[in-house]
């Protein structure tokens, strides 16, 4: 479904992504973690086109990325993306902030986008606050919204960048719930995150990002009892404290 | 006892009460025309300013400092005697001869440039606080970037941009008083006609007063009724 191949990015001088290599199935859930600054949502950005990158190649549902002929804008309709803050639109209601998309870019009637929406608002479980703005939402309700607002395209892929940290622990469960279900439901996923308990329950691959490079990869558990590089044996000592 | 005579009819005798309607209109139509400059002007200077390129940046910049950081009746007096003076001396009488309210549109020009500064960063400061993720929240959807800014960008802005707005408004709009020193008659100018052939200058400037304060009490009204419109349920307004 996504094929990474040798991608390397700068900003001027700087390298943020080198020479990445990735593989990701239909179906599979791949989680990221990494330090702060590894460059995990370089690569996130990079993989829907918001970002550019000077060498190497992405392919997404056998359509390369950098390629000029590309459109971008339908590409983008594929792969939905969540946000660490969350990101909805603040003068929308939540409903609202579903149908814009459905109803702009694939020119669905007012009334399809919205019942569609409801839909997906009782999958995440929140159907009672379609007509609320963000800022009367919770944190943990305004992130469903978000998850509804990118599943209402119907994409083939799902790239969530730290979901859940900007969130009170009381509400990462339920955002992670809902994940949890897209997961098992058969989505194709890649997720930043550092909860490792949702990396162990879903993750197919864990890769392990640092200074711009995959520096350890592996499937499951494995990854957390015999880390590789030192580099990765601390980093995971400090997030599963 | 106080020995001055209160007149309160020198504001409609004739010729008098045209003068003071005329001033009033003038100043109406001179603030406005200015706004408008500087609404236009301003949007150039706040776009500049925050595009990802250092030239714009630098002229928008300048633009900014230089005009923010000079007096206001500096700028009036240099546009309307200083650039004139640049001139070969022929064409400078020929321009203060004949070109038609001089005084006017160089006030109007002048107070659109100045205020264009001040708007320009208020345009400036709206775009900023838009978090680049929100823009790429809507990319992510498969929204165009006119359709990015046409439903989610500039819907957002304009409720953040209002108040400030409303203030520069009513800035410019007081700031139409100082054109009087170039001769333009808007209301304190013909206040200040009227006081010198009636002595009445009590009554004529407080009649200006009331005028400044009732339009003033008009655009606030109408921009409160315009922020209730369009206020975000659960967002607190922003201080002004
Ligand atoms: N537009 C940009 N211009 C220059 N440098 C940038 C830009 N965006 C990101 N960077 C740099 O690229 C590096 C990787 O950033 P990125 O946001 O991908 O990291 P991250 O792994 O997502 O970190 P975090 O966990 O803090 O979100 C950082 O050092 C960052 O400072
Ligand atoms: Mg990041």
């Amino acid at each position: 479904m996504i094929q990474i191949k040798n991608v390397s990015k700068w900003y001027g001088d700087f390298q943020v992504l080198r020479d990445v290599n990735e593989e990701v199935k239909q179906g599979q859930t791949v989680v990221v973690c990494g330090p702060s600054g590894s460059g995990k949502s370089t690569l996130l950005r990079c993989i829907n086109g918001l970002e550019p990158f000077q060498h190497g190649e992405i392919i997404v549902d056998g359509v390369s990325v950098s390629d000029p002929a590309t459109n971008l804008y339908r590409l983008r309709t594929e792969i939905g993306m969540v946000f660490q803050r969350f990101e909805l639109y603040p003068h929308m209601t939540a409903l609202q902030n579903i149908t814009l998309a459905p109803m702009k870019v694939r020119k669905k009637s007012r009334r399809e986008a919205a019942d569609h929406a409801m839909k997906l608002l009782e999958r995440v479980g929140i159907p009672e606050k379609a007509h609320e703005h963000p800022a009367n939402l919770s944190g943990g309700q305004q992130q469903r919204v978000a998850i509804a607002r990118s599943l209402a395209m119907e994409p083939k892929i799902m790239m969530f960048d730290e979901p859940t940290s900007a969130l009170d622990p009381e509400m990462i469960k339920e955002v992670l719930d809902v994940m949890v279900d897209l997961s098992t439901g058969g989505m194709t996923m890649i997720v930043v995150t550092h909860e490792m308990g949702f990396a162990r329950e879903v993750a197919e691959e864990i890769i392990f990002m640092d200074e711009g490079s995959i520096i350890e990869r592996g499937t499951d558990i494995s990854f957390f009892q015999n880390p590789k590089s030192p580099r990765t044996k601390d980093f995971l000592d400090k997030i599963l404290m | 006892m106080l020995s001055y005579d209160f007149d309160w009819s020198v504001l409609w005798k004739h010729p008098y009460g045209r003068w003071m309607l005329e001033g009033i209109w003038t100043t109406i139509t001179l603030s406005s025309l200015a706004f408008l400059i500087a609404v236009t002007l301003g949007l150039m200077v706040g776009v500049f300013r925050v595009l990802p390129n250092r030239i714009t940046r630098l002229i928008g910049g300048s633009y900014v400092e230089l005009i923010r950081n000079t007096p206001y009746l500096v700028q009036l007096f240099f546009w309307y005697f200083g650039l004139p003076s640049l001139l070969p001396q022929a064409s400078e009488k020929w321009i203060y001869d004949h070109v038609p309210s001089l005084p006017y549109w160089t006030g109007v020009v002048c107070l659109g440039v100045y205020t264009a500064s001040r708007v320009g960063e208020q345009i400036r400061a709206g775009m900023i606080s838009i978090p680049t993720d929100q823009y790429q929240a809507a990319f992510s959807t498969g929204l165009t970037t006119y359709q990015t800014y046409r439903y989610v960008i500039i819907p957002y802005a304009i409720r953040i941009i209002i108040p400030p707005f409303t203030t520069e408004f009513l800035t410019c709009f007081k700031n139409s008083a100082l054109t009087m020193t170039i001769g333009v008659l808007e209301t304190t100018g013909a206040s200040y006609l009227i006081d010198s052939y009636t002595w009445h200058g009590l009554e004529t400037t407080t009649a200006a007063s009331v005028v400044y304060i009732v339009i003033t009490l008009c655009v606030v009204l109408l921009m409160a009724w315009v922020e209730r419109r369009i206020h975000i349920p659960g967002m607190i307004a922003r201080g002004r």
